[in-house]
């Protein structure tokens, strides 16, 4: 008797329940720069203005000419997105390899020194991953001037560190017995890759390829907000000169580029048989192996799929880069190094003083509290409305019903249809409007400051998470659901007891990695004056203050890299 | 197939330590792998020790012993994939420490290995996992070209048919039963040629009918062909019918080393025999 209330006693309060509180705990901290229960923080006077903007969604402008322009600035920010993804692409393809373990212990078996060299390659690679894309972008601008090629390299760079690291552990993780016994009969190291790890890892290559695309589509649309041109400048554009109806029409094109090139990434991953995104992340999170082979037909062979993505390939890139009109001549040329050296001969002496130094410590917490808000806000909503957006959820035969005897079946079932559609399309407006326009559309009836940032950071994030948390929920193993409910348990006790503890631990697995993204996001709402480093760097890096610039950014690496380390924490000890 | 040919590794002389015939009678073959006093640890964990070892050209030998007596460690040691701690181990005259690793890739062409789980590419055609056999003799563009249009297809064709499995030449790999890919995976063998077999639990996870049928082609390849194989099983009856001589392992020593007409049942028992306090 009394063992057993010890026993219970034990596991009342475990770890998690501690994170929890500290989830609280912050979110409840964030809330306090953002002066709610201070200030007056609505502006009433903006309603109107509010209401002109949406009504003005009825009334697009679709007369020729400006739906002309609208196919041009379409075709330039899928360019840009193209190019980007391409270039980012293959520079994680070269640095993923050369950062992934296997590489080097196939090529040095046996050799000890490999672990460090490859920590300190990955190491490397942090850097140029926890600048934002924006910043890049206005540092190339500084560099090179306005030309087509910034878009392209403030996509490519961050990117490419990205994408290598996620290469490196794709290839890290996939089984090595392949490669070993390739390498144990004697086949060189290029070619025993060739035939074993390379064809292993080439699914989930190419899905996270597909991922990357999606977000260099949305990282285009807010570098035309800074004057690479294409939708973002043209909505910027529209929104600062009052033209409601015009911004709309760009809003449409926004939306149904976003929603053609995500629908094609989810056909193309869907039909090689790759894991959803989360699995991508959580290589170590056990997948059953069930849901596996209910929900994934045997795929057609690679070859046949592989060879038409490299025909489209072929077409395509060298088409977007001509579109574009990059000069890649430039990089080439010694000015560049004149220019960074004149860059660099700016930075020093770099003045660290009290005075410097107190404002950032502030802003770094206003920059903390703002990402937490934008990101407890897009998880909670996002947890949601995946369940809405799910195929497989309120469906009859889905994961709430597995075992279906209602007689109006074909109602329930377009009912349900009906209620996913509507929700993805809300999810897609979400993701698809950057969250700087976002943004200025709040502004109409928020005061400046960090509240309108975290909105619109967690509006956009929101439209993310929402959809990948809906393919999760999509890929879940019905078994157990189906057995809770063979006991005739209803379906809102199924979902407490199947659903959500089968889905939790991966959403806020997911979550936190988008916390993460969120924090380095807080610069793009900077740009348009909510606060924080973001706007502290957007205004040094247009005013040319190098040294500032240098001292802000190591303040934003070092708060990045501190998000990271307890983001992982929590993932751990949440898993 | 490629017919069987002599080993492309000359025979350093001067390196093995049984290159200079001590017996006046004829002169004895090499052999193939020669183990001096070899020790394996992993971390504090010894998995062998002080083990010498010979073995012949032609001959069929059988590692027998319980779980964790050492068995998959030695051929792990034979086929280079790892390095003693102890000791040297010579393969076709070669100490495999010494080698740099393009020669050792030389050596290691000549021995093929099967794995207990197969180690094949699930998500590749047949085809190319048989092919990955003539890796060790194909230039790399070729490899290239073939992932693409299959090059040598008849090879593998013929690879198949051996094992018995020709209809499957361009089926997906995952969609093989288990006994199907255990076959790809001799295929492999097959096409790769090599002078010496090594197999690591073969029919560790195949029913009674399969397994006669792999270890038959196993046992008729080494004879037909000439080549040395070396297996380690578990099942002792198929190590007596197949395989003309035993070697017992028992907690990472050789306890005994005979021609397989030569053990006794009881010799066998005490193998699998728990440690005594």
């Amino acid at each position: 008797m009394q063992l057993a209330t010890r026993y219970t006693k034990d596991h009342r309060l475990n770890p998690q329940l501690l994170w929890w509180v500290v989830i609280l705990f912050a979110i409840a901290l964030a809330i306090i720069p953002t002066g709610l229960f201070q200030a007056d923080w609505v502006n009433p006077g903006g309603l109107p203005l509010l209401g002109r903007f949406f009504s003005a969604s009825l009334h697009p402008e679709l007369s020729l000419t400006f739906l002309q322009l609208t196919l041009n600035a379409t075709i330039i920010t899928l360019a840009f997105a193209v190019c980007g993804t391409a270039l980012s692409v293959g520079l994680g393809l070269i640095g993923g390899i050369l950062s992934a373990e296997i590489c080097w212990t196939t090529l040095f078996p046996h050799q000890s020194w490999v672990r460090s060299l490859v920590m300190a390659i990955q190491a490397a690679l942090s850097i140029p991953r926890a600048i934002h894309e924006l910043i890049w972008g206005l540092f190339w601008v500084n560099l090179l001037g306005l030309d087509p090629l910034v878009g392209i390299l403030a996509i490519a760079i961050p990117y490419g560190a990205i994408v290598a690291k996620v290469f490196s552990e794709i290839l890290d993780e996939t089984p090595r017995q392949a490669l070993i016994s390739l390498t144990s009969s004697g086949v060189a190291p290029a070619m025993a890759w060739l035939y074993s790890l390379i064809p292993q890892a080439l699914p989930n290559l190419i899905s996270y390829s597909f991922y990357r695309f999606e977000c260099a589509l949305r990282s285009a649309a807010v570098l035309g907000i800074i004057g690479a041109g294409g939708l973002g400048y043209e909505i910027f554009l529209s929104l600062q000169s009052l033209r409601y109806e015009q911004l709309w029409t760009f809003f449409y094109a926004l939306i149904a580029l976003n929603g053609i090139v995500d629908l094609t990434s989810a056909l193309v991953r869907h039909r090689i048989g790759a894991p959803t995104r989360l699995t991508l992340n959580l290589a170590k999170a056990p997948v059953s192996p069930i849901d596996a082979s209910i929900t994934r037909s045997p795929s057609p062979p690679l070859d046949r799929g592989l060879l038409s993505l490299i025909l489209v390939g072929i077409v395509l890139v060298p088409f977007c880069f001509w579109q574009v009109g990059a000069d890649m001549s430039q990089l080439g040329s010694g000015q560049i190094l004149v220019r960074l050296q004149d860059m660099g001969a700016q930075v020093f002496p770099i003045q660290l003083s009290r005075e410097t130094l107190t404002p950032l410590f502030g802003l770094s917490l206003q920059t903390l509290a703002m990402s937490i808000l934008a990101i407890a806000g897009a998880g909670i909503g996002g947890i949601f409305l995946s369940f809405l957006a799910a195929r497989n959820f309120l469906a009859p035969g889905g994961l709430l019903h597995p075992v279906s005897h209602q007689p109006k079946q074909r109602a329930t079932k377009l009912w349900a249809w009906g209620i996913a559609v509507l929700t993805r399309l809300g999810l897609l407006v979400c993701r698809a409007i950057p969250a700087p326009i976002w943004a200025l559309v709040l502004l109409f009836i928020l005061f400046p400051g960090i509240l309108p940032g975290a909105i619109a950071l967690g509006i956009h994030n929101l439209g993310i998470l929402g959809r990948l948390l809906a393919e999760e929920v999509e890929n879940l193993d019905p078994s157990p659901l189906r057995a809770l409910n063979a006991q005739g348990i209803a379906a809102p006790l199924v979902c407490l007891y199947g659903v959500l503890p089968l889905c939790l631990a991966r959403f806020l697995a997911y979550i936190l990695y988008r916390w993460e993204v969120c924090l380095r996001e807080t610069v793009v709402v900077g740009l348009v004056g909510a606060g924080g480093l973001g706007r502290l760097l957007t205004e040094q890096l247009s005013s040319f203050d190098y040294s500032g610039i240098m001292v802000s950014l190591s303040c934003f690496i070092g708060l990045t890299v501190a998000v990271d380390l307890i983001s992982g924490l929590m993932r751990r000890s949440l898993r | 197939m490629p017919k069987s040919k002599p080993w492309d590794v000359t025979l350093a002389k001067s390196n093995s330590p049984t290159a200079t015939p001590t017996s006046t009678v004829g002169t004895p073959p090499l052999p193939v792998f020669e183990l001096h006093q070899v020790g394996q640890r992993f971390g504090s964990l010894t998995a062998l020790s002080t083990l010498n070892l010979r073995i012949y050209p032609g001959e069929r030998v059988a590692l027998v012993g319980a779980s964790g007596a050492g068995k998959s460690t030695l051929l792990k040691l034979l086929n280079g994939t790892l390095m003693p701690t102890e000791g040297n181990v010579w393969a076709l005259g070669h100490c495999l420490q010494r080698l740099p690793a393009r020669q050792l890739r030389r050596v290691q062409r000549q021995i093929g290995t099967v794995y207990q789980q197969l180690h094949l590419v699930n998500s590749l055609r047949v085809v190319h996992n048989v092919n990955a056999g003539q890796l060790g003799r194909w230039p790399f563009w070729k490899a290239a070209a073939s992932l693409i249009y299959p090059l040598e297809v008849q090879t593998a064709a013929q690879a198949l048919t051996q094992v018995g499995i020709p209809e499957k030449l361009y089926a997906r790999t995952d969609q093989l039963s288990g006994g199907q890919q255990q076959r790809v995976a001799l295929a492999r063998v097959l096409v790769q040629d090599p002078a010496i077999i090594l197999a690591d639990e073969p029919i560790s996870s195949l029913d009674p009918e399969l397994s006669r049928g792999t270890m038959d082609l196993l046992r008729d390849l080494a004879r037909d062909l000439g080549k040395t194989l070396v297996v380690s099983l578990h099942a002792v009856e198929f190590a007596r019918s197949h395989c003309d001589r035993l070697i017992g392992l028992r907690h990472g020593r050789i306890v005994f080393d005979l021609p397989a007409a030569q053990i006794s049942d009881q010799q066998l028992a005490a193998l699998y025999q728990p440690r005594l306090a």
